[in-house]
This record gives structure tokens, C-alpha cells and sequence, in this order.
């Protein structure tokens, strides 16, 4: 063998055994947060990994979105306005320019004990929002290198702390420069222990997944184990035994001069899905008779669309800004 | 007093030496290289491509992320056409290329048993095509799975296809050198081998199917199928999945077994050289 050929071998040789090697590394590290292209926000690093349902929103762009001015300027606002601005004074956050976005996750111990987590990026008076804590009793604490506000709430309204069953806590975390969470003390502690210890959402492959399928252009959506939800609706024995072998959803929408979206699911088999399909489109040929009288249901109705083959079940809606007005108006003069 | 003749194992373990060099620069690597190069390049063409933003491609409403991407490769480009052609190429030639050459007279000169120089041969072959199969199928793994994915979450599915990639040479490689060393036109046979019967065979259900080595090299694959076209259509519906066990062992079979039958033929036959 040459000299020539003996480096070819050699140089193939380490070719495999660094693809190997990056490849070992990254399936023992949990892969994603070092090697894998940013499949979703950077702040799904603090979604512990065994969350049921991950949710987004891009606050920033669906404040912008021309919808949304469309809509402020068809409803009145001065209740709107009221309450933004009170909000505003006590904690300092102009929600219309001061949040970019927010990621939500449902994390959970057991069916009847929901923990909740929502974590906003943004610029946030950190002081302001402490002390509006404090005065509402709240302690503060330095969890690893975490501050730490937890107000704790008795459902009696008694401050008997021995009375565990009435008590609820709140805790406002501030993560990072521009980054607070809140959620309930063990969801916010799980979520810092998540992004300190890299076993986060990103290392689920199972919900990495469903976040990957979600396209570039949604503004706002939605994943998750369709157990989850159904779990914590507590939804009764018969009910639950009849909804469909659903194993996972996604929602996701798109606002901009409309809301259009897609609500996506994968059923357990081909045969559960292709009766899914089937039951939706059965409800909206219903809808649409019904909607024959009304425009706006009418409308509505044609915009939505099923698809999907195989597992996947999709339905697809897609509602213009004038719909959306007409529907708000009407709503809203059914409340005076 | 004469020196013994070497053994079987190290008479090939020397051809190999030998024979490695001759084919790993020969004519026939300037194919392999353009026939394993081409998911390099489109691998490195989609991972361009999704870094300058364009959408992920979608079928049938699903959004293909990388590892389904990587697989649809290892089925499309790997598992239906290299491993076979180079197996056809290389596994035909072995002996051919030395009659052809005339150089057979002074291997078989040799006080090294016939059998041994197509062991040695076989070697070669097959350390060549691994060493330049396998490297491929990295480099698009290292590229195309970060899309909408992660390498760590890749690979075990690496792993199993560099695994079966290497059993598929070997398997495709004993066949190809038995029909080089008992017929004549063994390019011809090969083909038609890999792109006719292994074809028609894995889409009619039945039993013929057995006979082929696509049958137990794709039940090793651990990504799905693609339904690429009417014949691959048809090859899902009838398609059976033989166990791990079974494929493996079947798999052992025909390597073992060809080889040896090639050996056999070789040390038997009298190779007429063309004046």
C-alpha cells in the first residue's frame, strides 16, 4: 500500500470518526441547544422538558399588525385605554411597546396539579415590578443566581399558613437582562433548573419536533401532548373515552391585515385520522348550512379548510380584517 | 529448504495491500467519487439554501425537517443506487479487470491459494467503497439533520445507516464477485440484477422476494420508506418486514456463501487470456 493511499484511508477514517465523535457528543448533551439550527425562541431553554403544551407569541408584531390598529380604531377605547394605563403605572410595562414576545408552557406533577409558566421577553423596570410585589406581600429570594419575588395567596383569605390547601403563590422571576417569568414557585424553579441544567423543551425531541413543523411566518402558536389538555380539562369519564386518539397538536396563526392559521393534529393511527377528517368535515358542511342566513358565519365558514394524510389531520382558517371588525362590533354592541 | 507458503488469510490480507492502491486510483474511483459526491453537493446546496431562509419543503402539508430529509437521502441516493452500482462496478471487476489486464497469469502464479487473491480482491473492494461511502453519508448527516432537527437526535439513525450501508457493500459485493468470477458479461448481469429483478421481485408478493438482497438490507433501515414513484408505491403495499434476526443472519449468508462460492469457482476455472 503507498504512502498516498495510506493517507486517503487515514483521512476517510478520521472523516468517520469525527462525524461520530460531534454526533456522540451532541446525543449525550441533548443535541439540540449546541448543534441543531435555532428551531424556535431562545427562550424555550427555560421550558422544562416534560411540559404537556408550549405556547409563543409575538406580542410586538401583533400589536403592530394592522388588524390590530384596525381594531382600535373600529371599538371604542377609552375602557381599553383605562385599564392599559393602570397597568402601565403599576408595574411599568407599556404592553404595547414594551413586551416583544412571551413563551408559555404547561408544565404539570399529575392531573390535578396544573403549573403554569409564562416567560416575556422585553424591557422591564425591574424595580418597579419588585416592589409592586412587595407590597402585595411578596418575599424575595435568590434561587442559583435568580432573584427571586413570590407572593403567596390564601384562597380563605385567611394568612394562616398552616392552611396548605387554600394557599396559591405566584412568583415573579427575573432570568436575564430584559427576560421575567411567572408562574407558580415550582414551575418558575423547575424552568431555572431547565435552563441551567440544558434539560429543557429543546432536548424533547417529540415536542422539538411538532415547534419545527411551525412555520416561519406564524406569529403566534401553539404545541403540545393532546393528554395534557385533556387531562387538566377534566373533561368527564364518557366524553374523554370518546375524543378522537389524538397523540398531539399544533396551532398556529398568522395576524397581520387578517388572521389566518392552521390547527394541525396527529392521531395515533391512519384510521383514527382519516375519522377525524371525516367528523370535521361533517361539522363544517353542518356549519355551513347553518351559516347560509348569516354572512359572517358564512364567511367564516368558507375560509375553512381540512387537509392532511396519513396521521396528520389539518384544518386551515383564513378570517380577513373586515370579518374580524364586523364580528367585534357586533359583539360589542351585544354587551351595551 | 523452501520457505512455506503463506497461509489463506495472509495471502489475502497481501492482495489486499496490494490490490487497495490499484483500485482506489483506477478509472472506475473517478465514478464513484461523482456518484458519491452528488448528496454531498445537494446536501450542501439545502443547508445553504434553509441558511439564507428559504421555507422548509413540505409534502403533503407536513414540513420536512432535516432527519427527514437525511432519510429520504440514505433511501433515494445511498440504498437504491450507490451501494448497488458500486457493488455492480467494483464486485464484477474484480477478477475481470485482471484477465482484461492479463495479469491474472502472474497472481495465480503465485504459490498462494486462487482463493486468497479473491478474498484479497474482495478486501479491497470493500474497503475502498466504505471508506468513501461512509465519509459521504457523514458529511450530509453533519449538514442536512441540524435543519429543523438535531444531530444528537440523528444518531442513532446514523449510526444504524453507516452499519447498514457497510453490510450492504459487503452483501452486494460478495454477489457481484461471485457472477464476475462464473460469467461472462457480469456488468450486464449486474444491472439487470440489481435494476430489474430486485425490483420486480420486492413488488410481486410472494416468496421471491428471499432472493434478493434488497429484501434483508432494506428491513435494517430505520427511516421510512419513500413513496417516490408507482414501483415504490407498489413495493409498500406488498412490502414484508423480515426480523432483525432474520435479515442479519441472511445477510451473513450471502456473503459468506457467495464468497465462497466465488472462491470455489475461481480456483476451479481455467481463465482463457484473449490474444
Amino acid at each position: 500500500m503507498t504512502k498516498k493511499t495510506r493517507y486517503f484511508l487515514a483521512g476517510s477514517a478520521a472523516i468517520i470518526v469525527a462525524g461520530l465523535t460531534t454526533g456522540l457528543i451532541a446525543f449525550k448533551l441533548g443535541g439540540p441547544a449546541l448543534f441543531a439550527s435555532r428551531t424556535g425562541p431562545a427562550e424555550l431553554s427555560y421550558v422544562p422538558a416534560d411540559a404537556g403544551v408550549v405556547a409563543f407569541a409575538n406580542v410586538r408584531e401583533v400589536m403592530d399588525s394592522e388588524l390590530r390598529q384596525q381594531l382600535k380604531q373600529a371599538l371604542p377605547v377609552a375602557d381599553h385605554a383605562n385599564g392599559q394605563k393602570e397597568f402601565q403605572e403599576e408595574t411599568g410595562i407599556d404592553i404595547e411597546h414594551d413586551i416583544d414576545h412571551v413563551v408559555a408552557a404547561m408544565t404539570s406533577v399529575g392531573p390535578n396539579d396544573a403549573h403554569g409558566l409564562v416567560v416575556a421577553r422585553g424591557r422591564f423596570n425591574n424595580t418597579q415590578l419588585e416592589t409592586l410585589a412587595r407590597n402585595h406581600g411578596g418575599v424575595v429570594e435568590d434561587y442559583k443566581g435568580k432573584r427571586l419575588v413570590t407572593v403567596t395567596e390564601h384562597h380563605d383569605g385567611s394568612s394562616d399558613s398552616s392552611n396548605v390547601r387554600g394557599v396559591h403563590s405566584i412568583t415573579l422571576a427575573f432570568l436575564e437582562s430584559g427576560l421575567v417569568g411567572i408562574g407558580s414557585e415550582d414551575a418558575i424553579k423547575t424552568a431555572i433548573d431547565a435552563q441551567l441544567s440544558a434539560h429543557s423543551i429543546t432536548s424533547n425531541d417529540e415536542m422539538m419536533e411538532l415547534v419545527s413543523q411551525i412555520d416561519s411566518g406564524n406569529n403566534a402558536w401553539a404545541v403540545g401532548r393532546f393528554d395534557a389538555i385533556a387531562n387538566h380539562a377534566k373533561l368527564p369519564q364518557d366524553i374523554q373515552s370518546r375524543i378522537p386518539a389524538v397523540k398531539t397538536f399544533a396551532v398556529m396563526a398568522h395576524i397581520d391585515g387578517g388572521l389566518s392559521g392552521t390547527v394541525r393534529a396527529e392521531a395515533r393511527d391512519d384510521q383514527s385520522a382519516e375519522n377525524l377528517r371525516q367528523v370535521i368535515n361533517g361539522l363544517l358542511a353542518l356549519g355551513r348550512m347553518q351559516g347560509q342566513n348569516d354572512p359572517k358565519v358564512a364567511a367564516m365558514m368558507q375560509s375553512l379548510q381540512t387537509s392532511g394524510t396519513g396521521k396528520t389531520v389539518a384544518v386551515s382558517f383564513a378570517v380577513p380584517a373586515e370579518l374580524l371588525q364586523m364580528m367585534a362590533k357586533a359583539h360589542h354592541a351585544e354587551e351595551r | 529448504m523452501t520457505p512455506q507458503a503463506p497461509g489463506y488469510l495472509p495471502s489475502a490480507l497481501r492482495v489486499f495491500d496490494m490490490s487497495t492502491g490499484e483500485m482506489l486510483w483506477s478509472r472506475r474511483t473517478i465514478f464513484m467519487a461523482l456518484i458519491v459526491g452528488a448528496p454531498v453537493l445537494i446536501a450542501l446546496v439545502v443547508r445553504l439554501v434553509f441558511a439564507l431562509g428559504a421555507p422548509s419543503p413540505t409534502v403533503n402539508g407536513t414540513v420536512m425537517a432535516g432527519p427527514a430529509i437525511f432519510g429520504l437521502m440514505i433511501w433515494i441516493f445511498y440504498l437504491r443506487f450507490i451501494v448497488p452500482v458500486l457493488g455492480v462496478f467494483y464486485g464484477t471487476s474484480l477478477i475481470a479487470d485482471e484477465v482484461e489486464d492479463k495479469t491474472i497469469t502472474y497472481l495465480f502464479s503465485r504459490p498462494i491459494p486462487r482463493g486468497s487473491v479473491l478474498l484479497g480482491k474482495y478486501l479491497a473492494y470493500l474497503a475502498c467503497t466504505v471508506f468513501v461511502v461512509l465519509p459521504s453519508v457523514i458529511i450530509v448527516y453533519l449538514c442536512i439533520t441540524p435543519v429543523r432537527g438535531s444531530l444528537g437526535g440523528s444518531f442513532i439513525d446514523l449510526v444504524k445507516d453507516l452499519v447498514l450501508l457497510g453490510i450492504g457493500l459487503a452483501a452486494y459485493g460478495a454477489v457481484f464477485a461471485f457472477i464476475g468470477a462464473k460469467f461472462k458479461r457480469p456488468l450486464l448481469i449486474g444491472l439487470i440484477f440489481v435494476f430489474g429483478w430486485e425490483q420486480a421481485a420486492l413488488a410481486f408478493p410472494g416468496y421471491m422476494k428471499q432472493f434478493t438482497v434488497a429484501y434483508y438490507l432494506q428491513a435494517l433501515v430505520p427511516h421510512a420508506m419513500p413513496n417516490d414513484g408507482i414501483i415504490s408505491l407498489v413495493q409498500s403495499i406488498f412490502r414484508e418486514t423480515p426480523s432483525l434476526s432474520v435479515s442479519l443472519f441472511a445477510l451473513a449468508v450471502i456473503v459468506v456463501g457467495f464468497l465462497a462460492l466465488a472462491a470455489a469457482v475461481v480456483e476451479r476455472r481455467e481463465y482463457v487470456l484473449e490474444q
